[in-house]
C-alpha cells in the first residue's frame, strides 16, 4: 500500500481499473519534469523541486515561511529582536526545544511516540548535577557518560517493552516518564542542587557546557575548517559518484550549497561575536550551537546514509513490509527509543547547565517539554504516524516555538498567551500538512 | 488513531482485488523515480485488528454466551470461558483496586487506610480522575484522543465559579454550571469538528488545544497569580461548594438508598419480565435477583460508612457526600448513552472499523463531533468537582493540566479502555480512577518521608505497566494482538 508500489511499471494487473489508468497518466505528466534526484542543470533542479512542493512533499519549505513570517513581525514590534544579542537568546531559549524534538523524531518515524523524554532529561541532568557535586566530585566527563548510559538504558528498557512485549508505545512511555518523575526526585534527594560553585572545576566545566562560548577568533577558525571539510566532502563525494557513472547532482548545485553553508556560517559567527554583555565582555560562538549542529549532523548521517536509517523509515512506511522484507523490527525499535533517550540525555546536560540549580519543581516542570517536543516536531514537518520526517524538522520546529517564547516575552506579553501562539502556530502546521496531502491526492 | 484509517482498513483485513484497487485510489502518490516510503499502515493495521472482538464461545460451542444463558450456572460457565479467552472486563481493574486496598491497609501506620474518614477522602480525591476518564473514555473508543481534558476541566471549573462571584455576575448555581458546561462543550465540538472535518489528527488538534486552553485558562483566572473562590456563607455558592464538601444527613442518605435499589430493582426485573414475555432471550431469574442483591449490598456498605463519624468528638461529620451520587447519575448517564442508545452503537462501531461503520452509514463526522463536545462538557464537570473538593478554591496551582491528561489517560486504561477503540466502557473509567487515588492516598499516609512525594509518581507509572502488560498478555493467543 506504500508510495513504492505505486511505481506504474510495478502496478498488479488485477488493480488496473479506472483509478490505476488516471495514475498512469498523471505519472507520465509528472514524467515530463525530471526528479530532483537526476537533474542536470540548476534550472532543472528547481523545477523538480517545485514540482514536488506543489506535488505536496513541501519538506521545510513551510516551517522556513513560518521562521521567516515570526521575525518579520516580531522584528516589527519590537526592533530589538532581530540584534545581534537577541538572536544568541534565542537561539538558547530554543536548543532544548531542538534537541528533544530530534530526539523524539525518533520514535515518531516508527509510528510510535516518546512522552518520556521531558523526564529522560529531568533524569539526566539531576544525575549530572549530583555526581559532579563536592561531595562525589566525579569528573565532568564521568558525570556526563554515568547520565548518558542511565538514560540509555531506560530508554531500551522502554523499547524492549515496545518492541518485544507489543505494549503501545504511548502507555509504556507515560508509565516511563510517571517512574522517571519519582526516580529523578529521589535522585535529587528533596533538595536544591546547584552547578554554579566557580571553585570546582567540574561544576564550572559542567557550567560552560550551555553558557560557555568559543573566543572570537577561535569561532573564524572553527568556521573554516568546519566549511573547508564540508566542502570538500561533498565535492568528493559528486566526483567519485560521477567518475563510477552514477546519477550525480549538477556541480554547480553543490558550488552553491557550499557557498550558501559557508555565508550562513559566516554569518552565524559575525553575529555571535559581538558583545552581548551588558556589562564588561560575552562574545563568541556559543558551545551549544556545535553541539546542536553535531547531534543533527550525526542523526541526518544516520538516518539518511545507513542501513539503519532506511530500516527505520522502512518500519514507519510499512511495518508488515519491512517485516518481510527480513528487518528485524525489534531490533530497530529498541535502538531508536535507546536514541531517543540519548539525545534525550544530551538535553539533560545542557538543561542543568542551563539552569544552573535544580530544584524539585524544575524536574517536575521538564515534563511540560514533552507536549512542546511534539509540537516542534510536527511543526517542523514530521509526520505523527511514521515514515515521513528528517531531525532538521526538530530543530526548525523548536526554533519556531523558542522564536515565539522570545518574541512574546521582549514584547512583554504574559506568559500564558506565549502557550496561545505555540498552540496557534501547531494548528496552522497541521492544516497546512492535512491540505498538501490532500492536494496530492488530489493531483495523484 | 490515524486520520487516514477509513481509508486503510479494507487493505489491511479483505485484500480481494476490488477492495485493494480502492485502497490504491486513495493511496496512490506518484513519485516516479523518488522511492521513498512514505505511507504507514503498519500502525493501522494494528489498531484495526487488535480490537476484532475474540469470540468468547468459539472454544466451547457447547456452552451458551453469557447473553443466552439459562441458569445461573450456565451464565457463571461462560462467565469464565470469557476471562479465561482474554476478555476479562473490569476484573483485572477490581482485583487490583482490592489489591491496593489490602496492602495499603497491612503497611500504613495503624492500619488506618479503611477508616472510613479515609475512604470517603479517597471517593473525594479520585473524583476528578473518574469523572475525565469517563469523558476520556468515549474518545478513545473512537480510536481518537483528547489530550485538552485536563485544561478544558480547569476551564470549566473557573467560569462556573467565576460566574456565582457576589459581588460579580451572580447567577444563580445551575446557571453558572449549565453556563461552564455548555461553553465546555463548544470547546469540544471546534476539536472535534476539526479532527473529523479536516481530518487533522486528534493528537494534534488536542495537543494544540491543550496548550490553547492552558494559556487561556490563566487569562480567566486573570494572571498567574489570580485565583477565585467560593463564599460558603452565600447560600447561592455554598450549593456548588456542597458537590463534593457538603453531605447527606444519615437518615436521608438510608432514604436515598432505598429509593435507589428499588428504583434500580425495578427497571431491572421489569426489563426482563417484559423481554421474557415477549419471547426475547433474558437473563435468568437467579441472575437479575443476584444483580438487585449486590446492588443493595454495595449501597447498604457505602452508607453504613459514610454514615460513621469521621469529624471529632466535637464536630459530627457524618452522612453521604453529595459526590457520590453524582458520580453514579454521571456513570449511568453515560453507560445508557453508550450502550443503550443508537449513538453509543455508532460510537463502539467507529472504534471497530470506521470505515464498515461508514459504508452502514453511519456520520461520522456527526458521531465524532458530538463524542468530542459530550466528552468536553463532562470534563467541564469535573472541573467543577475539582474546585470543590479543594475547598472552592481555584487558582493556577490547582492542578497541572498537563499531568491531569496524563493520569486521565492513565485511568482510563488502568481501568480496561483500549487505546486502540472499540473496547471500554463508562464504568472502566470509574474504577481506573478510584484505583489511581487509592494509591495516591495511599502513599501519601505512608510515613515514607523523601520518598512520598516520588512514589506518588512510581506507583501509578508501575500499576499502568502492570495493568497494560497483563492486557496485552493475556490477549495473545486469542488472535487480537496481531502487531508485527
Amino acid at each position: 500500500m506504500s508510495d513504492v508500489t505505486a511505481n506504474p511499471g510495478e502496478t498488479p494487473m488485477g488493480t488496473a481499473n479506472a483509478e490505476t489508468m488516471v495514475d498512469l497518466t498523471a505519472a507520465h505528466e509528472a514524467a515530463a519534469e525530471v526528479d530532483e534526484l537526476l537533474a542536470q542543470s540548476l534550472g532543472q533542479y528547481f523545477r523538480a523541486w517545485w514540482v514536488r512542493v506543489r506535488g505536496g512533499d513541501s519538506g521545510v519549505l513551510p516551517v522556513v515561511l513560518a521562521i521567516i513570517v515570526v521575525a518579520v513581525s516580531f522584528q516589527i514590534a519590537n526592533s530589538k529582536f532581530l540584534s545581534a544579542q537577541n538572536l544568541v537568546n534565542l537561539f538558547e531559549q530554543s536548543t532544548i526545544y531542538m534537541l528533544l524534538a530530534m530526539a523524539e523524531i525518533f520514535a515518531l518515524l516508527l509510528g510510535e511516540i516518546d512522552l518520556s523524554v521531558g523526564l529522560v532529561m529531568g533524569l539526566g541532568s539531576v544525575i549530572v548535577a549530583e555526581l559532579v557535586q563536592p561531595g562525589r566530585n566525579w569528573p565532568w566527563w564521568a558525570a556526563i557518560i554515568v547520565a548518558l548510559l542511565a538514560c540509555a538504558a531506560f530508554g531500551g528498557a522502554q523499547g524492549w517493552l515496545v518492541a518485544k512485549l507489543k505494549m503501545p508505545s504511548f502507555i509504556v512511555t507515560l508509565g516511563g516518564l510517571l517512574i522517571l518523575e519519582g526516580v529523578a526526585i529521589i535522585v535529587l534527594g528533596g533538595s536544591l542542587v546547584g552547578i554554579g560553585n566557580s571553585q570546582y572545576t567540574n561544576e564550572v566545566v559542567i557550567f560552560n557546557i550551555f553558557w560557555g562560548s568559543f573566543s572570537p577568533l577561535v569561532g573564524w577558525i572553527l568556521l573554516a575548517v568546519l566549511v573547508a571539510a564540508a566542502g570538500t566532502g561533498f565535492w568528493l563525494q559528486d566526483a567519485r559518484k560521477r567518475r563510477h557513472g552514477l546519477e550525480t547532482a549538477p556541480r554547480s548545485l553543490t558550488a552553491m550549497k557550499i557557498v550558501l553553508m559557508a555565508v550562513a556560517g559566516i554569518a552565524v559567527v559575525a553575529i555571535c561575536n559581538f558583545n552581548r554583555a551588558h556589562f564588561g565582555v560575552i562574545e563568541g560562538v556559543p558551545y551549544i550551537i556545535p553541539i546542536v549542529l553535531v547531534v543533527l549532523a550525526a542523526s541526518t548521517v544516520l538516518l539518511q546514509r545507513t542501513r539503519f536509517g532506511r530500516y527505520v523509515y522502512a518500519i514507519g512506511g510499512n511495518a508488515e513490509a519491512a517485516r518481510r522484507a527480513g528487518v528485524s523490527l525489534p531490533a530497530v525499535r529498541i535502538w531508536c527509543f535507546v536514541i531517543s533517550a540519548l539525545i534525550s540525555a544530551i538535553a539533560g546536560v545542557l538543561f542543568a547547565s542551563w539552569q544552573v540549580s535544580l530544584t524539585t519543581n524544575i524536574i517536575k516542570a521538564a515534563n511540560s517539554y514533552v507536549l512542546l517536543a511534539v509540537a516542534a516536531a510536527v511543526i517542523g514537518g514530521t509526520s505523527l504516524f511514521g515514515g515521513r520526517g528528517k531531525t532538521i524538522h526538530g530543530v526548525l520546529g523548536g526554533l519556531v516555538i523558542g522564536a515565539i517564547y522570545n518574541g512574546l516575552y521582549l514584547l512583554s506579553v504574559p506568559s500564558q498567551w506565549i502557550d496561545v501562539a505555540v498552540a496557534a502556530v501547531l494548528l496552522a502546521a497541521a492544516v497546512i500538512d492535512v491540505l498538501s496531502r490532500r492536494g496530492a491526492q488530489r493531483q495523484a | 488513531m490515524s486520520p487516514d484509517q477509513e481509508n486503510h482498513v479494507t487493505a489491511d483485513s479483505g485484500a480481494t482485488a476490488d477492495e485493494t484497487a480502492e485502497v490504491t485510489q486513495v493511496e496512490v502518490q506518484v513519485r516516479v523515480s523518488r522511492f521513498r516510503v512514505r505511507r504507514h499502515t503498519g500502525e493501522t493495521a494494528e489498531g484495526t485488528q487488535v480490537e476484532l472482538p475474540a469470540a468468547p464461545d468459539v472454544p466451547a460451542a457447547d456452552v451458551p454466551s453469557e447473553l443466552l444463558a439459562q441458569s445461573l450456572g450456565q451464565y457463571f460457565q461462560a462467565w469464565r470461558l470469557r476471562i479465561r479467552s482474554g476478555d476479562s472486563g473490569i476484573l483485572p481493574v477490581i482485583g487490583g483496586i482490592v489489591l491496593v486496598a489490602v496492602v495499603f491497609q497491612i503497611v500504613t501506620p495503624e492500619h488506618s487506610f479503611l477508616r472510613p474518614s479515609n475512604l470517603v477522602f479517597i471517593f473525594g480525591l479520585s473524583t476528578v480522575y473518574m469523572v475525565l476518564a469517563m469523558a476520556e473514555t468515549v474518545v478513545l473508543l473512537l480510536a481518537e484522543i483528547d489530550l485538552s481534558v485536563g485544561a478544558v476541566a480547569l476551564i470549566g471549573g473557573t467560569i462556573a465559579f467565576k460566574l456565582v462571584q457576589q459581588p460579580g455576575p451572580d447567577w444563580p448555581w445551575w446557571a453558572g454550571i449549565l453556563a461552564a458546561l455548555a461553553i465546555c462543550g463548544v470547546i469540544g465540538a471546534l476539536q472535534g469538528a476539526l479532527t473529523s472535518r479536516l481530518k487533522i489528527p486528534s493528537f494534534v488538534v488536542t495537543l494544540a488545544g491543550f496548550l490553547l486552553f492552558s494559556g487561556i485558562l490563566i487569562i480567566v483566572l486573570g494572571g498567574a497569580d489570580g485565583f477565585v473562590n467560593l463564599d460558603s456563607s452565600e447560600t447561592n455558592q455554598r450549593i456548588i461548594y456542597d458537590l463534593v464538601q457538603g453531605n447527606i444527613v444519615p437518615v436521608a442518605s438510608w432514604v436515598l438508598l432505598a429509593v435507589a435499589v428499588v428504583a434500580v430493582g425495578t427497571a431491572l426485573w421489569l426489563r426482563a419480565a417484559s423481554r421474557r414475555r415477549q419471547g426475547l432471550v433474558a437473563p435468568p431469574v437467579g441472575l437479575t435477583v443476584v444483580r438487585i442483591a449486590l446492588v443493595a449490598v454495595i449501597g447498604v456498605v457505602v452508607v453504613l460508612i459514610c454514615n460513621v463519624n469521621r469529624g471529632t468528638s466535637l464536630v459530627t461529620v457524618q452522612g453521604l457526600p453529595w459526590v457520590v451520587p453524582i458520580v453514579l447519575v454521571l456513570l449511568g448517564a453515560w453507560t445508557v448513552l453508550l450502550e443503550r442508545t443508537r449513538f453509543g452503537r455508532y460510537v463502539y462501531a467507529i472504534g471497530g472499523n470506521p470505515e464498515a461503520a461508514r459504508r452502514a452509514g453511519v456520520s461520522l463526522v456527526g458521531i465524532r463531533t458530538w463524542s468530542f463536545a459530550l466528552c468536553s462538557a463532562t470534563a467541564g464537570l469535573g472541573g467543577i468537582l475539582l474546585g470543590s473538593f479543594f475547598y472552592g478554591e481555584y487558582s493556577t496551582n490547582t492542578a497541572d493540566p498537563g499531568q491531569l491528561v496524563l493520569y486521565t489517560v492513565a485511568a482510563a486504561v488502568i481501568g480496561g479502555v483500549s487505546l486502540f477503540g472499540g473496547r471500554g466502557k463508562a464504568i472502566h473509567g470509574v474504577l481506573g480512577g478510584l484505583l489511581i487515588g487509592a494509591i495516591a492516598y495511599g502513599v501519601s499516609l505512608l510515613n515514607l518521608g523523601e520518598y512520598a512525594t516520588p512514589m506518588e509518581y512510581i506507583l501509578p507509572g508501575a500499576v499502568l505497566l502492570a495493568a497494560v502488560l497483563i492486557d496485552t498478555q493475556s490477549r495473545r493467543g486469542t488472535g487480537s494482538v496481531t502487531r508485527v
